[in-house]
């Protein structure tokens, strides 16, 4: 696997010297790093923040819009990397045009589209959003939320699928990894990678592939059905979610993917005994594995356990904007643009990183938080260091003595 | 008592000073030509009053207890109305804070009841009133607010678009009064297109009466009006939910001479919306003969036409896909066998 070495983490070594070829012992007291570089970088009219995240597809930074100063989320991909995708291009260019049509409050909107031919990237800009249902799940006791919370945010998911299928989206993978948070607590639906339009003209909903996430997908999907019913595929995964949500669990597992296709197809569904009665029939109803059975969208809206006000017992599962994770990073790009000066730039030894590490670290244990904590809501896999990024500046003592 | 601190009143005295100050504001206003200060007066403080009970205050909660009997109180002295009735009488502040009021009230539940919504529906004057406040400068764009918390119910949205008040949006959403003419669109499209089963049971089932009037918007004067009301027409047709009655509109030649009308208008971004009400008619599979016609007619000054259509829309690609099909379609159209 081929990986982009940062380029600001080469070692200045000092060239014309011969001793330099050695292997040396360096004290880590000698080495001097600086802080990374924020260089302002503009794209189309945004400027480049921090990076949030990353996925298969490409990084996702935070930018800000210089002319409204609105915070957005840019999502940055390579069509290198996409050719190694499959279909990956194709699915670039799909959400592209689907999310361009879709606009409601609990869908992610599209702001801007940049191509940058000559660096091969694809550039979209997006509703920036704090963090994701699946991230939350993650940081919280038991993997699961409170019912009056799971219940906030499934209102709002039913309502965004219901604008989705009312335009002839089928969404189709619908899971908490793709539901995403604002700093409101608005849900918005995203990655529209695999959705599909369905014709204007066509009365029905046929589809007829579906390749979205093996653990949220219904039945008629893992049997192989030639055709089946495209909405149902979301309201059973929709279920799947609300059922996640709420218990932790997933309804049907398997060690590898032929057996829980296998128990998606013919095992019961088991609900967990710790759910109330009303939930508990909106469930069965969602997951029936016939999907004439299954309830509809407008019966699910209704049901019920939806229109119920949910008193608050539980405690909520924050955003988890308790530290500087929601904080704008804009600034330092800004500041080094139109303040720069060398003068400021801090160095430290990696001595001193040490410490400043251990001090986060028994910070965090104590506080209870994970400091490997993913920040971004747009990617499952991040790690977050005290310093983003480092370079030796110069090694001072290096000569043989 | 201390002369310092005055209990707080019941609802029920509240509401019972409100009311007495309304029915003072009311008999004054019928007699004499000027409203009663001190009526006024009373009816604001009321107001004031049973807002800070409904919302609390800063350092008070509000209680679920005070809600209940308060909400009690009005559905039995049918406060709803009477505040509506009397709305143009009532101070500046005093018509937002009965805004506030009715819109907390309304908001109330009690588990999956929710009982001010129950009451409304056997009181539909109610929601009647609420409509005829569009033709009152001072309370409309209070009105409006109010029926748009309505129309987040189902059942008060179907009490509205089935009653024969309804039609009159077709009136409000053109008053001269741009900011009443804009809330009143809003609210209709909120009635529209909120409960989608509804909008689409209403809408197949009074289908001739609603586009009649539907089609005075898009031959509006206004710019305004035109652009609204076709963006808005765009938005029913391609909902899938109003899918039987998008097959019966374009299957009408009269609407789509209009949309190529609408097509060549000035404005650009209502030729763009005519565009998107139009594609459909060409890409119907089964297009009536009196459309093939017209479609054949035009075959040529339509291929022409489009070509050179918005061609500085390169980035949107969905867009020139679109406009391509439609071009190829059109081009390929065989004449007609001969009427028999």
């Amino acid at each position: 696997m081929e990986r982009d070495l940062p380029s600001d983490r080469f070692m200045e070594l000092d060239a014309g010297d011969d001793d330099a070829l050695l292997i040396q012992r360096i004290d880590s007291n000698e080495i001097i790093y600086c802080p990374p570089k924020r260089k302002y970088k503009l794209v189309g009219k945004y400027v480049m923040g921090d990076k949030l995240g990353e996925g298969s597809y490409g990084k996702v930074k935070e930018c800000l819009d210089s002319t409204t100063l609105q915070r957005r989320a840019i999502k940055i991909m390579k069509r290198k990397t996409l050719r190694r995708i499959p279909n990956g291009d194709q699915n670039v260019q799909r959400e592209i045009r689907l999310l361009r049509r879709l606009r409601h409050h609990n869908v992610i909107s599209l702001y801007d589209v940049y191509h940058n031919e000559a660096k091969g990237k694809i550039y979209m800009v997006m509703e920036f959003c704090v963090t994701g249902l699946q991230e939350m799940l993650d940081r919280s006791k038991d993997k699961k939320l409170p019912i009056w919370q799971a219940n906030k945010y499934f209102v709002q998911l039913v309502e965004g699928l219901e604008y989705l299928h009312s335009r002839g989206v089928v969404h189709k993978d619908i899971k908490p990894g793709n539901l995403l948070l604002t700093s409101d607590n608005m849900l918005k639906i995203s990655d529209f990678g695999v959705a599909e339009q369905l014709d204007v003209l066509a009365g029905k909903d046929e589809i007829t592939t579906s390749q979205g996430s093996p653990l949220f997908q219904p039945p008629e999907v893992a049997g192989g059905a030639r055709v089946f019913s495209g909405f149902k595929v979301d309201v059973w995964s929709a279920g799947c979610t609300l059922y996640n949500l709420t218990s932790g669990k997933y309804p049907f597992e398997g060690e590898n993917m032929f057996r829980l296709f296998e128990n998606i197809c013919e095992k019961p569904l088991v609900m967990p005994e710790e759910l109330d009665p009303v939930l508990k029939t909106l469930l069965e109803g969602m997951l029936r594995k016939e999907p004439s059975e299954r309830l509809s969208l407008n019966l699910v809206k209704s049901h019920d356990w939806c229109c119920k006000k949910h008193p608050r017992t539980e405690e909520e599962v924050s955003l988890g904007g308790d530290d500087d994770r929601h904080s704008i990073s804009i600034v330092p790009y800004l500041r080094s643009n139109y303040y720069d000066s060398e003068s400021e730039e801090e160095l430290f030894t990696e001595h001193q990183l040490n410490e400043s590490r251990n001090q986060a670290e028994c910070k965090s244990e104590m506080s209870g938080t994970d400091l490997q904590e993913t920040r971004g809501a747009h990617t499952k896999r991040r790690r977050r260091k005290p310093t983003s990024c480092i370079s030796v500046k110069s090694i001072t003592s290096c000569k043989q003595s | 008592m201390s002369l310092f601190r005055k209990s707080p009143k019941s609802p029920q005295e509240v509401s019972k000073a409100l009311k007495d100050a309304l029915t003072a504001l009311e008999r004054s206003d019928k007699k004499a030509e000027k409203v009663s200060g001190k009526a006024q007066e009373d009816t604001s403080k009321s107001l004031t009053q049973i807002k800070t009970m409904l919302y609390g205050t800063s350092d008070s909660e509000p209680q679920d207890i005070v809600l209940a009997q308060l909400a009690h109180e009005f559905y039995n002295s049918n406060m709803l109305l009477l505040l509506i009735h009397n709305l143009h009488r009532i101070d500046f502040e005093g018509k937002k804070d009965v805004a506030q009021i009715f819109n907390n009230i309304l908001r109330r539940q009690i588990g999956i009841r929710s009982p001010t919504v129950e009451y409304i529906c056997t009181k539909p004057e109610i929601l009647f009133t609420l409509m005829k406040g569009y033709e009152h400068q001072d309370i409309a764009l209070h009105c409006g607010t109010m029926l748009r918390e309505c129309a987040r119910y189902e059942a008060l949205t179907r009490i509205i678009l089935y009653s024969d008040d309804f039609y009159n949006f077709f009136k409000y959403v053109e008053v001269s009064t741009f900011d009443i003419a804009s809330d009143a669109f809003s609210t209709f499209k909120e009635l529209l297109t909120k409960h989608k089963m509804l909008c689409a049971e209403f809408l197949e089932q009074n289908y001739d009466r609603v586009f009649t009037q539907y089609e005075h918007l898009l031959n509006s004067e206004n710019y305004v009006t035109r652009r609204q009301s076709l963006k808005l027409l765009g938005e029913l047709l391609l909902d899938r939910h109003n899918f039987s009655v998008m097959k019966r509109y374009i299957s009408n030649p009269d609407n789509l001479k209009l949309m190529m009308i609408m097509l060549k208008e000035k404005s650009r971004n209502i030729q763009f919306e005519a565009f998107h009400v139009f594609k459909v008619f060409v890409a119907n599979p089964d297009k009536p003969r009196p459309i093939l016609e017209i479609l054949l007619r035009n075959q040529d000054k339509l291929v022409e036409f489009l070509t050179r259509f918005h061609t500085d829309r390169s980035e949107d690609e969905q867009f020139n896909d679109e406009k391509a099909y439609l071009i190829k379609q059109i081009k390929e159209l065989k004449p007609l066998p001969p009427d028999q």
